[in-house]
């Protein structure tokens, strides 16, 4: 049997006065169940169980004056309560065994390389997909800066650029800042074309005779001097893509050549790009240029000039499309074509005229 | 060589120092004959005599205040308040004169006093036996603030303490008295006072506590591990002087920092350590500084007691908040 004491209930108060039983005799009650409400001078007060037991005897009724310690409730069964002091509370205690044998005094020794960097800059690292464990920190006492993480998000899957391309960066940026391009579009109708002509030998049949035309297209400037100089011969230059980057081997003379001339020289240059032998002379000296990109994709573009030129005619994927044709709706093949000129160098009139002819000249081919 | 609980080793702690050092005297409200209301010092009465373990009456402010004359006198005082609540009368004595003496003197006279008190909640006692207003102390300067949480700690820190030359609050988490048991060689070895005790060693997440709420921390630690979260725990031990080298090392590595601490939350000694994990340890934070604390109330009755402390699931749930962040 274990009995429990009416505790003080922390106001100092000699006697409570039993309101309520919330047990009864028989019962199990739990840890913390209530097992009676008691008035003092101050309020109703609920008693919790201190323990987990069957009820054995209630020692006041509803109304008596107990004193504080005095017997009030008395449990079946021994239930080993070591002494734990004489304050009312429950203190829970085992004889479980607090293992501890790895306590270190202060740090343990282990490092590991830690990352130094500002909150703001572990976000940007994580924004950008850095992994800050593998930058060199260029801040304060090797601390990770911001510039440090963007320089590292350029350099993820980046690599140097080699030959063409590097030149192809270096002259499309000289491009940009030194000529002032325009840009016009236009149809042809090469309905009329044979059905096996060949359009790259047309086309250049055609800028052939734009130039005759407007020669001013047919030129190189130098903006930095103010000097043009016109070509009397036709130095094509045809952009040709391929995976190392765009070469524009040049055409010498086009003028001068038939198609069948002008197709063997075209696949010369194929097979001598391709196979990078093409010589460094015939990938030079061009004086307007050719894209015929609507063999892979595409129908407008604003074709970028090589500088010191002047012009480039770009050529879209010909197509069959629903036209007005000698006052009826018929379905006629078109070659959309997109000149650039440097409008420094050439009036919109040549360029027009030159475009004008260029048309005339494919619509007229039978 | 037996096993015993942290009040036991408080009582063989006493024992020992006052064996060895005739200058050790303890007093307080029912220590002697009753052995103390946690019974920390049963039987010293019986060993020692009322000479040197004596009764005092109800009066905090005149414990306090003995223990501060004998300890400039030359003793080695261990006063005992029965319990944190009941210390504040004593605060003038503690913080005006305890804390001031060896700079009042011009470093002539310290004041090698220990302050005892059990403090915390869970343990179903009614109020002012459950607060834990440590950071009271802890902005005191010239106190030193220590908190054991295992009964090998509770024997070498007061060990420690009890030789230290200036004034110690040495606060006993009462909720684990009798919680758990450990082999304490009653050798009279002291633990270094102003150190942290790194309890567990982890990559991820460092936890940092003190006294009854390093048994939910290191009992989260050990869920955590469980979903492959590698927590380290520190145990503070002394809150003050903070040894923040450690915590800092230890944000270093895992770039994480959960403080859990019983006391209320705002002015606790984890705002403390936040704010110096962030003055000092920014650079080195995948996180912001996460506080598991009490709330900004009184401790409620025993019945809502579990609801203000905090749990093993508040600290599991700061932690993965924490690693949510990177």
């Amino acid at each position: 049997m274990t009995t429990f004491y009416l505790p003080d209930l922390g106001e100092g108060l000699m006697e409570a006065e039993i309101r309520e039983w919330h047990v009864k005799i028989g019962d199990d009650v739990k840890v913390d169940q209530d097992l009676v409400s008691v008035e003092t001078a101050k309020a109703v007060v609920l008693v919790p169980s201190p323990q987990a037991g069957k009820i054995k005897a209630l020692n006041a009724k509803v109304g008596d004056l107990v004193k504080t310690g005095a017997a009030l409730v008395e449990f079946e069964g021994e239930v080993t309560r070591p002494d734990q002091g004489s304050v009312v509370g429950n203190l829970e205690q085992s004889s479980k065994r607090l293992e501890e044998e790895d306590v270190i005094i202060g740090s343990p020794t282990t490092t590991s390389a830690t990352v130094k960097a500002m909150p703001a800059v572990r976000a940007l690292a994580q924004q950008l997909n850095v992994n800050l464990q593998t930058l060199k920190g260029t801040g304060a006492n090797g601390t990770i800066t911001a510039d440090d993480v963007k320089q590292a998000a350029g350099g993820q899957n980046t690599e140097s650029l080699h030959g063409v391309r590097r030149v192809m960066a270096a002259v499309m940026t000289q491009s940009h800042q030194e000529v002032v391009p325009v840009t016009l579009i236009d149809d042809a109708d090469i309905t009329d074309l044979p059905n096996d002509m060949d359009i790259t030998a047309a086309l250049i049949q055609a800028i052939v005779a734009g130039i005759k035309a407007e020669p001013t297209l047919n030129a190189w400037f130098d903006g930095k001097n103010g000097k043009r100089q016109l070509f009397s011969e036709v130095n094509l230059g045809l952009a040709m893509d391929t995976p190392e980057g765009l070469f524009v081997p040049v055409l010498k003379d086009v003028a001068s050549l038939n198609p069948a001339a002008l197709r063997t020289q075209i696949e010369t240059f194929k097979k001598t790009v391709k196979a990078r032998t093409v010589a460094s002379a015939d990938l030079q000296g061009a004086s307007i240029s050719l894209s015929n990109f609507g063999m892979i994709a595409g129908r407008y573009a604003t074709p970028i000039i090589v500088p010191p030129m002047v012009a480039i005619l770009g050529c879209g994927r010909i197509r069959e499309v629903p036209l007005v044709h000698a006052g009826e709706i018929k379905i006629r093949r078109v070659a959309p074509l997109s000149l650039t000129f440097d409008h420094r160098a050439v009036t919109g009139g040549e360029a027009t005229r030159f475009l004008g002819k260029v048309i005339q000249t494919l619509e007229s081919k039978s | 060589m037996s096993e015993i609980t942290l009040v036991e080793a408080i009582t063989q702690a006493l024992a020992y120092e006052m064996r060895v050092d005739p200058s050790v005297i303890l007093f307080g409200e029912d220590i002697a004959k009753n052995g103390g209301v946690f019974r920390a010092t049963q039987g010293l009465l019986a060993e020692f005599g009322p000479e040197r373990v004596r009764d005092t009456p109800l009066a905090e402010s005149m414990i306090a205040g003995v223990a501060i004359g004998m300890a400039i006198a030359g003793l080695k005082p261990v006063a005992e308040f029965q319990f944190m609540g009941f210390i504040y009368p004593a605060l003038d004595q503690i913080i005006n004169h305890a804390a001031r003496i060896r700079n009042r003197t011009r470093g002539l006279k310290s004041c090698p006093a220990v302050f005892r008190a059990p403090y915390g909640a869970g343990i179903h006692a009614p109020e002012h036996h459950s607060e834990s207003t440590e950071a009271i102390f802890a902005h005191i300067p010239g106190l030193r603030v220590v908190i054991p949480s295992s009964p090998k700690r509770a024997y070498g820190l007061l060990l420690a303490s009890i030789r230290d030359p200036d004034p110690v609050v040495f606060l006993e988490p009462s909720r684990l008295y009798r919680f758990a048991k450990q082999e304490v060689p009653d050798d009279g070895k002291a633990l270094p006072l102003d150190v942290c005790f790194t309890l567990r060693v982890g990559t991820d997440v460092t936890l940092v506590s003190w006294g009854a709420m390093v048994k939910e921390t290191l009992a989260a630690a050990d869920k955590l591990a469980e979903q492959g979260i590698k927590a380290e725990v520190i145990d503070v031990a002394t809150i003050k002087p903070l040894d923040i080298e450690t915590i800092l090392r230890s944000v270093e590595k895992t770039g994480r920092c959960v403080i859990i601490h019983e006391a209320a939350r705002t002015c606790g000694v984890g705002a403390d350590i936040s704010a110096q994990v962030a003055e000092q340890g920014l650079l080195f934070l995948k996180a912001p500084v996460q506080r598991v604390t009490g709330y900004d109330t009184i401790v409620p009755y025993a019945r809502l007691e579990k609801l203000y402390l905090p749990t093993e699931d508040n600290i599991i749930t700061a932690v993965i908040t924490a690693m949510e962040y990177a």
